[in-house]
């Protein structure tokens, strides 16, 4: 892109870097979140292997709202980068 | 031009921003119905995903018996029980009149999320899924926050309503802090609501436009990036209807959840 000016080049550049971020920032949460969640449910069906069915319903509605979070954060990277790019 | 262009294992890296630019986010062929601007394809594929539950409906009615249940009963009697069951769970029977919201509000959400394993790539779309238009999350998420607001009033009454916001967490002389946190409270219902589906679904929108611009890649003569679309698209589409499944549980769950909150008797 040798025509874009450097006030253009500087606002690309901090799109993608912030999305950057956000994504990562948002990973990291979501993983260890998920992790969480799963370590627990097996602990508890170690203990209690008939409350399986319980536990696993628990842990996918926790893993959603763990991964809620980083969609949102993917969300507005979507929104920095792609609405950016297009100025 | 002595300079020699950049190549990586046999991608163009300066055809990248290419690929970026292509992939059009949040843009809907869009027309002006009665003086406001609406995203069409969003309208169609609601009416279509609404028209298919109401059907849904419809079938499970004329289909109905009291003797041995088929199996589309017994899918529908799961699903009418497991919401039952956590109704009367949290709220208890005061709570039979969300039964139904939530019922259709899993059902709709989950027909909606479906659109997204229809189409190929980004340019063969037919109908992209409502819901990863930030409109329909939007409209549902207002329209479940009202209605728990009316049932808080309801509830509680209207000056023990707004002393709600006031008087708690902390004693009364801490009022702006609670005011705050209250507020919040209120507010990030519909917000998270809204950007937990809308952000579920546009991910997936997204990483099949992305999916499907890996074709551009060819080592040698070699279709590399075409190859490996197919089994990645299948994949991610098989992940993403699972996706779609557990963010209808929750939005469902969640609006159970806070009329829990609303029409609970502290006093």
């Amino acid at each position: 892109m040798a025509d874009a000016s450097m006030a253009d080049a500087v606002r690309i550049a901090g799109a993608m870097v912030g999305g950057g971020l956000a994504l990562g920032g948002g990973a990291v949460g979501a993983a260890i979140g998920d992790g969480l969640a799963g370590s627990q449910t097996i602990a508890g069906v170690a203990r209690q292997p008939e409350a399986q069915g319980r536990l696993t319903t628990i842990m996918f509605l926790t893993v959603g709202l763990c991964e809620a979070a980083y969609f949102i954060n993917l969300a507005f990277t979507a929104l920095f980068i792609f609405s950016l790019y297009k100025k | 031009m002595g300079v020699p262009e950049p190549v990586l294992a046999g991608l163009h890296i300066a055809a990248l921003p290419l690929l970026a630019s292509d992939i059009s986010v949040g843009e809907h062929p869009q027309a002006n119905w009665f003086g406001l601007t609406v995203d069409v394809d969003t309208v169609w594929a609601t009416i279509i995903a609404g028209l298919v539950v109401v059907v849904l409906g419809l079938i499970l009615r004329a289909k109905t018996t009291s003797g041995v249940p088929g199996k589309f009963q017994l899918v529908w009697e799961m699903g009418v029980g497991a919401v039952q069951k956590q109704v009367d769970e949290s709220i208890g029977p005061r709570g039979a009149k969300v039964v139904p919201l939530a019922l259709t509000l899993f059902v709709f959400i989950f027909t909606c999320n479906l659109f997204e394993v229809l189409g190929i790539g980004s340019r063969f779309e037919f109908l992209p899924a409502p819901t990863s238009d930030i409109n329909l999350p939007l409209a549902m998420a207002l329209y479940v926050f009202i209605l728990v607001e009316v049932a808080a009033v309801k509830n509680r009454g209207g000056i023990g309503y707004l002393r709600h916001f006031v008087n708690q967490p902390f004693s009364l002389w801490l009022w702006p802090f609670n005011l705050f946190m209250n507020l919040v409270d209120e507010i990030i219902k519909p917000i998270t609501l809204t950007l937990r589906l809308f952000g579920n679904l546009l991910a997936g929108g997204l990483m099949l436009s992305l999916l499907a611009a890996l074709v551009i890649w060819k080592i040698g003569p070699v279709p590399l990036g075409g190859l490996l679309t197919v089994p990645l698209t299948l994949i991610w589409k098989l992940f993403d209807m699972a996706i779609g499944a557990i963010q209808a549980f929750i939005f469902a769950l969640l609006t159970i959840l806070y009329f829990d909150t609303a029409m609970a008797q502290e006093h």
